[in-house]
Order: structure tokens, then C-alpha cells, then sequence
């Protein structure tokens, strides 16, 4: 190492030259850049949700017919099997941490990068292995004993069984070390003067899942790869009928599985914030409650797991805690939800294509929140537990909340990311028809449940016989689901169109006040020239903007290779 | 490998007065890998700890314990011959303690002395658990005894196995002048993983062969 020059001239500091990556592969396909590997995150995220959805599709076109319209029994189970699996893991958590966490995060703390870059880009690579070993058990079969796979009936899966294990296994080690590694990067890189309190909120958003992500995941490591043990050494963890225990596979699992609901919705708690304040040009209310909020809903999310587990014969003592703190999960996201509401009102609102899936948001989600109320009081969840409620109030948490604060989040970043503003015409399209078949999609599965429909069911021959109005109902869910994916469809189209044909973006074009809206669009792999200085919040409309070094974006940049940038060393070795 | 500056702090003289200082700098970068280290280690302990419950939820969710297989009660483990091989592996955790000593005290010599003894120890650890695993009378397939033990227990031996590796690159390093008296991460690292297997062992020990 050299020392550096000591003179007070900003560009003299660097005492480590790190020039911009060269040749296509350096660039594209094993980047460092955390701006890059998000966009990786982004694709496969994408193209994953186009298949898990087709599989969805599926599910829904069999279920137009009481007897099962299109396919076996045992295709359907494992149709809706993949699309599970496949959603959550490999499609959601890529894309609202990998894609949304590994883009914004580092813009908005001011740093130049994650802490490991190495660490970082090796996380991405493992979702396509991961998204290969698990579409590649379609050979074998297929798993088909639900996104859970609780044994003992997952056992009778096999090869198929065991490549899902291996394929969710790996996934989470991704999910670790991207946990890992932001939560390294917002404790330790903020630009100078963002303390805690001055964090944009996406970032403590961020922070909460990464605390998730970093704990949680290893949890379900340990479950499924006790469940590959028992698939391929046929060791006893699970199997009653050789002592193992059924219920253990719950608990393990669901320890993680219900922090991961969170590590789904938080990101899109935090693309909320940020939305919403943008465009109701108003300061956000309760901004230190927001966030503590988050990390209330963080800590409290690794004690609510059981209420997955009341029908499961456990034990009263342990149902009451868990029902009432279950309920009081419900508390910080009562606070978030109408910090916000209190954040619009009195606001000038803008009708962006972003903000009315913000909008959209407050609505469906609220709603799947109000349903999540209702399931964890025990007499109701044993009631609903096995019928289209829990699908229903699922759906209006993952699709209503985790995909909509998605979908609000790409046309608000995407000018930042890729220079171009996404069409507008074709976003507010696309937003009326993923709402519109959303509701139409989820609502009716509420009265299908409340009705006793089982879910997970290849044919409902008998619910049908005693609620004619049932395969009215499923048909319609059906029409309403393919404007959902239309609406995707539409999306994906508008994501290419208008990286050549969108408008300019230039700088900021939301006048908003976070720090990636001061250096250009797209940023240069440095991010920022001058680490800027924080001496304020950046949601305080009426006040000039807190920062000082943020002038980046205004001449250009003279010399390369005088711009530090973090070590990709390993964690573990060297000096 | 030349370190890098985290942030460029200029503007702000203090700050960047500061930020000149390599030593600064340095101990920037250090404060992140370590504290990386820390939270990869905190996330190992999940692992471990899952597989702790299980273990513990099979146990008290038996009917009897050792359990029974084809009418027979399975026998209990060689208490005394781990209890040696827990010496074994506690005193590595003591011999790695000198010779992070011995090189922030700038004394090479010592430190390999020191090293070399630990990576002993460790080896001598996993042939003493090889030994009970062909002794212990009991199969990893057979019963929740045997896959709670055999995880456990060949977990933790991986990682004293990924251990004993780690500290023997280390020691390479070292040779190859790669670690200075002040600018010694590897080594901190290194030291806090085997103390870390060593207190994981301690739990294990308690909960397989006192319990």
C-alpha cells in the first residue's frame, strides 16, 4: 500500500487504484459492481417469475373444471409445488433483496460498493445453480407434497425430493451471505454524518431483512438439509414410523419460513416510504417509528412461527403465546401503514405509474393484513386452515404487498438505473390490470374458503356438488389471473422497450431527495466522486437538500483510477 | 494484497487528515472483514444450534433414551475415552491462544511452535473421534440417536477438518511474509473460528455424553 499525498485537493486521497472493469465477461458476467449484480438479480428474477407464473397459469386452468380440466393429479400436485418453491425462493428473495437491495442499498448509504464485492457476486451465481437443480427435478418427476414438502409425505418423493432439498440448500446459502454482507455494509459504510436516525427508510428496511436474512436462513439449511439426509441416507429425523419427528420438520422449518414472509414484504415497506413521501411531496410522518417499526416486525417475526403449526396437535400452552403474539406483530404494521396514510394527506399527490401501485398497496395489503388477524386466532385458523382462505390471505400478502411495493419500485428506479423513464402509458395499463386481476384473482378465494374449499386439491367434485356457485367462481379467478399476467407480460415488454425508446431520465426526474438521485443516471461504477456528507434527513421537502460533496453529477469527472473503491479481498485470509 | 481506503473522506480536513494515515485506513478495513467474520460465525452458529434442537426435541419426544432398535436398548457412549478427546481439542483452543500471543509479540519462532502444536492437536482430535465413530456400537441410519449424534459430532468435525486446513494455510501465509507485526486479520480470523469449534465442542460434549 502507498500512502496517500496529504494535500486537501479530493481526488488526491486514493492510495488504491481500482481502474473500471474491462472485457464483456469482467463487466457483465462475474461484475463486482453491486449496480450490475443487481440487474443480474433482476433478469433471472424476472425470467423465473415468467415460468413459476405459467405454472400458476396452470394451476388455475385445472381448476375450472370441479373434475380437474387439464392434467393428472399428480401433475397438478407438482405444478403447484414448483410454482411455490419457485416463487418464494427464487423469484421473490432475488428479487426484492437481490435486485432492489443490491441497486438502491449502497446509492442511498452514499458507498461505492458493498463490503465483499467478492462475496456479493458469488451470491448471485448461486440462484441460477440453485433455479437449475430445482427445475432439473421436473425429470425426476417432480416434487410434489407443496412448497413446504413436510415429511412424511414428501419422503415418497425421491430423487425429485432430494434435488429440491439441494436446490433450497443452496439458495440460502445465497441468502446468507447476501444478508451478511448488507448488513456489514450499512453498519459500517455509511457516508459520514448518516447516522442511524438519518438513514433513508428503504435502507432500514434493508438492514431489517438483512438481520433476517443473515439469522433465519441457516434455520431452514439446517431443516432441508436434514430432510436431504433422510432422502439420501435414509437417516431418521422425520419419519414417525422410525422415531423421528414430523412436527420437528414445522418447527425447523417454519422458524425460517415465517421471517421469510417478512424478508419478502420489508423491502417493499421500504420502497413505500420512499414512494409515497416522493410523490405526496411531504415529509414522511413518524419517520423514527417507521423504522423501528421494521425492526420491531424483524425481532418479533422470529417468534410468531408456530401459528403455521395449530392444526398440528400442539400443545394449548404453546398455541395461546404464539396466537398473541401473532396478534401483536400486527401493531408495527399497523404503525407503517398509517405513518403512511398520515404521509399522503395534505400532500400534493402525483398519479405516477409508481405511485399508484403504492396506492394499490395500501389497499391489498391492509387487506391480507386484516386476513393474517383473522388466522392467527386458533378456534378460526383450525376452522380455515386447510381451505382457499390461507391461500387467499397468502396471496394478498406476497402478491398484493411483496409484488406490488416490486412493481411500484421498478418504474422509480429504473430512470436511475438505466438512464430512460419506463412509459407511462404502458405502466398505468399494466398497473390497472395486475389491481383489477389481483382482486378479481384473490378476493372470491376468500368466500371459497369461508365455503370449505380445500385447497391444494386437484378436483373438487363434492365442494361443487354443495356449492354449485364454487366453479362459477373458480372460473372467474381464472379470466382475473391472466390479466395478472398480462400485466407482467407488459411489464417485461415495457422494461425492454424503453431501455432504447424511453425519454431521457437525466438526474433526478421525481425530485426526490434520497442521495442516488444526485449523481447521474446511469451512475458511473464508482457511484459517487466525492463521498458526499450527511447532515440531514432526505425526506424534509421544504428544506434545502442535507448534503455537501454532491456535486457529481454537475461537471465531469476528470481522472480515472484515483477512485477508491472497497477491497474484493476474502473475508477470512490475507492482511 | 494493498488494502483500500473505505471512503474518500475529503472536505472535511479533520476527517481527511485522518484518512491519509494508512494506518487509518487499514484499520477501516479491518473493522469490516472482521465484523463480516463475526456475523459469519454468528450464522454458523444458527446451524449448529438448529440441529442442537432437533436433537434435543427428538431426545425429550422419545419414549426411552437410548432408544430401542429390533428390541434392543442401544448402548450408551465411551464417556471417559470423549472426555479425553475433548482435553485434546480444548488444549488446541490454548495452544492457538499463544501463538496469536507469541506473533503480537513479534515472536515468529514461538508462533509456529505454537501453530504447528495446534494443528497436531486438532488432527489428533478428529483420529480420536474417527476411533469412536467405529467403536461407538451405534449406525447413523439406524435411529434418531444415531442421526442426531452422527450430524452433530461430523458437523463439528468438518469443522475442525475445515479448521485444521484454515490454520494450515495460515501457516504457509505466514512463510510467505504475507502477515506484518500490526496487519495480521488472517490470524485473528483464524484464531476466532478455532476458539469458535472449540466452544461449539463444549456444548456438544454436555448435551451427547453428560446429559
Amino acid at each position: 500500500m502507498h500512502a496517500g499525498t496529504s494535500t486537501h485537493d479530493s481526488h488526491d486521497v486514493a492510495d488504491h487504484i481500482h481502474p473500471p472493469a474491462e472485457g464483456f465477461v469482467r463487466k457483465y458476467v462475474f461484475s463486482l459492481d453491486h449496480k450490475v449484480i443487481g440487474f443480474q438479480y433482476f433478469f433471472t428474477g424476472l425470467l423465473i417469475m415468467l415460468i413459476a407464473g405459467s405454472f400458476a397459469e396452470l394451476v388455475r386452468l385445472q381448476l375450472t373444471d370441479p373434475k380437474g380440466a387439464i392434467m393428472s393429479h399428480q401433475a397438478y400436485n407438482v405444478m403447484f409445488t414448483m410454482h411455490g418453491t419457485a416463487m418464494v425462493w427464487l423469484v421473490l428473495i432475488p428479487l426484492v433483496t437481490g435486485a432492489l437491495g443490491n441497486f438502491v442499498m449502497p446509492l442511498q448509504i452514499g458507498a461505492r460498493d458493498v463490503a465483499f464485492p467478492w462475496l456479493n457476486m458469488i451470491s448471485f451465481w448461486i440462484v441460477p445453480i440453485a433455479a437449475l437443480i430445482l427445475f432439473s427435478s421436473l425429470l425426476f418427476g417432480g416434487p410434489h407434497a407443496g412448497w413446504t414438502e413436510y415429511p412424511p409425505i414428501s419422503l415418497a418423493d425421491g430423487t425429485a425430493g432430494a434435488l429440491w432439498c439441494l436446490s433450497i440448500f443452496t439458495v440460502g446459502i445465497s441468502s446468507t451471505m447476501t444478508g451478511l454482507n448488507f448488513m456489514v455494509t450499512i453498519i459500517k459504510m455509511r457516508a459520514p454524518g448518516m447516522t442511524w436516525t438519518r438513514m433513508p427508510l428503504f435502507v432500514w428496511a434493508t438492514f431489517a431483512t438483512a438481520l433476517m436474512n443473515m439469522v433465519a436462513t441457516v434455520a431452514l439449511s439446517a431443516a432441508v438439509g436434514a430432510l436431504f439426509l433422510e432422502h439420501v441416507f435414509n437417516v431418521p429425523f422425520f419419519d414417525p414410523a422410525r422415531g423421528g419427528s414430523a412436527v420437528l420438520y414445522e418447527h425447523m422449518f417454519w422458524f425460517y419460513s415465517h421471517p421469510a414472509v417478512y424478508i419478502f414484504i420489508l423491502p417493499a415497506f421500504g420502497v413505500m416510504s420512499e414512494v409515497l413521501s416522493t410523490f405526496s411531496r411531504k415529509p414522511i410522518f413518524g419517520y423514527k417509528m417507521i423504522a423501528f417499526s421494521s425492526m420491531a416486525i424483524a425481532i418479533l417475526g422470529f417468534t410468531v412461527w408456530a401459528h403455521h403449526m395449530f392444526p398440528s396437535g400442539l400443545a394449548p400452552w404453546l398455541q395461546i403465546p404464539f396466537m398473541i403474539l401473532t396478534y401483536a406483530i400486527g401493531v408495527p404494521t399497523g404503525i407503517k401503514i398509517f405513518s403512511w396514510m398520515a404521509t399522503l394527506w395534505g400532500g400534493r399527490i402525483h398519479f405516477t405509474t409508481a405511485m399508484l401501485y403504492a396506492l394499490g398497496f395500501l389497499i391489498t395489503f391492509s387487506f391480507g393484513g386484516v386476513t393474517g388477524i383473522f388466522l392467527a386466532s386458533v378456534p378460526v385458523d383450525l376452522h380455515e386452515h386447510g381451505t382457499y382462505f390461507v391461500v387467499a390471505h397468502f396471496h394478498y400478502v406476497v402478491a398484493g404487498g411483496a409484488v406490488m411495493g416490486f412493481l411500484a419500485a421498478i418504474p422509480y428506479w429504473y430512470p436511475k438505473a438505466t438512464g430512460r423513464m419506463l412509459s407511462e402509458r404502458l405502466g398505468q395499463l399494466g398497473f390497472w390490470l395486475f389491481f383489477i386481476g389481483l382482486n378479481g384473482t384473490f378476493l372470491p378465494m376468500h368466500w371459497l374458503g369461508l365455503e370449505g374449499m380445500p385447497r391444494r386439491y386437484a378436483s373438487y367434485v363434492d365442494f361443487a356438488k354443495a356449492h354449485p356457485d364454487g366453479v362459477f367462481w373458480n372460473q372467474f379467478e381464472t379470466v382475473f389471473s391472466f390479466m395478472m399476467a398480462a400485466s407482467i407480460g407488459l411489464l417485461a415488454f415495457n422494461v425492454i422497450w424503453s431501455l432504447r425508446h424511453g425519454k431521457l431520465a437525466g438526474i433526478n426526474p421525481w425530485g426526490a431527495r434520497t442521495l442516488e438521485w444526485t449523481i447521474n443516471s446511469p451512475p458511473p461504477y464508482y457511484n459517487f466522486k466525492k463521498i458526499p456528507q450527511v447532515f440531514g434527513r432526505p425526506y424534509d421537502y421544504d428544506q434545502p437538500l442535507p448534503y455537501r460533496n454532491t456535486d457529481n453529477a454537475i461537471e465531469p469527472f476528470p481522472e480515472y483510477g484515483k477512485v477508491v473503491m472497497p477491497t474484493p479481498a476474502p473475508v477470512g485470509a490475507g492482511a | 494484497m494493498a488494502a483500500a481506503a473505505l471512503h474518500d473522506l475529503s472536505g472535511h480536513d479533520a476527517v481527511a487528515a485522518r484518512y491519509h494515515d494508512v494506518d487509518a485506513v487499514y484499520g477501516e478495513t479491518r473493522d469490516i472483514r472482521l465484523l463480516g467474520f463475526v456475523f459469519f460465525l454468528l450464522a454458523d452458529c444458527v446451524l449448529f444450534s438448529s440441529f442442537i434442537f432437533a436433537y434435543i426435541y427428538l431426545r425429550v419426544s422419545a419414549p426411552a433414551w437410548p432408544p430401542f432398535l429390533n428390541g434392543h436398548q442401544l448402548p450408551w457412549f465411551d464417556t471417559s475415552f470423549a472426555a479425553m478427546n475433548s482435553v485434546v481439542l480444548f488444549g488446541s483452543g490454548v495452544t492457538m491462544h499463544f501463538a496469536l500471543e507469541n506473533w503480537k509479540h513479534l515472536n515468529k519462532r514461538k508462533f509456529y511452535g505454537w501453530l504447528i502444536a495446534t494443528i497436531a492437536l486438532g488432527i489428533g482430535f478428529l483420529l480420536g473421534q474417527a476411533h469412536e465413530y467405529s467403536s461407538v456400537g451405534i449406525s447413523w441410519a439406524g435411529t434418531t440417536m444415531g442421526a442426531s449424534f452422527f450430524t452433530l459430532t461430523g458437523l463439528h468435525g468438518f469443522h475442525v477438518f475445515i479448521g485444521v486446513i484454515y490454520l494450515t494455510v495460515l501457516g504457509i501465509q505466514v512463510n510467505r511474509g504475507v502477515y506484518t507485526g500490526s496487519k495480521y486479520f488472517g490470524l485473528t480470523a483464524g484464531t476466532l473460528y478455532w476458539h469458535f469449534v472449540d466452544v461449539i465442542w463444549v456444548a456438544l460434549f454436555f448435551l451427547f455424553y453428560l446429559w
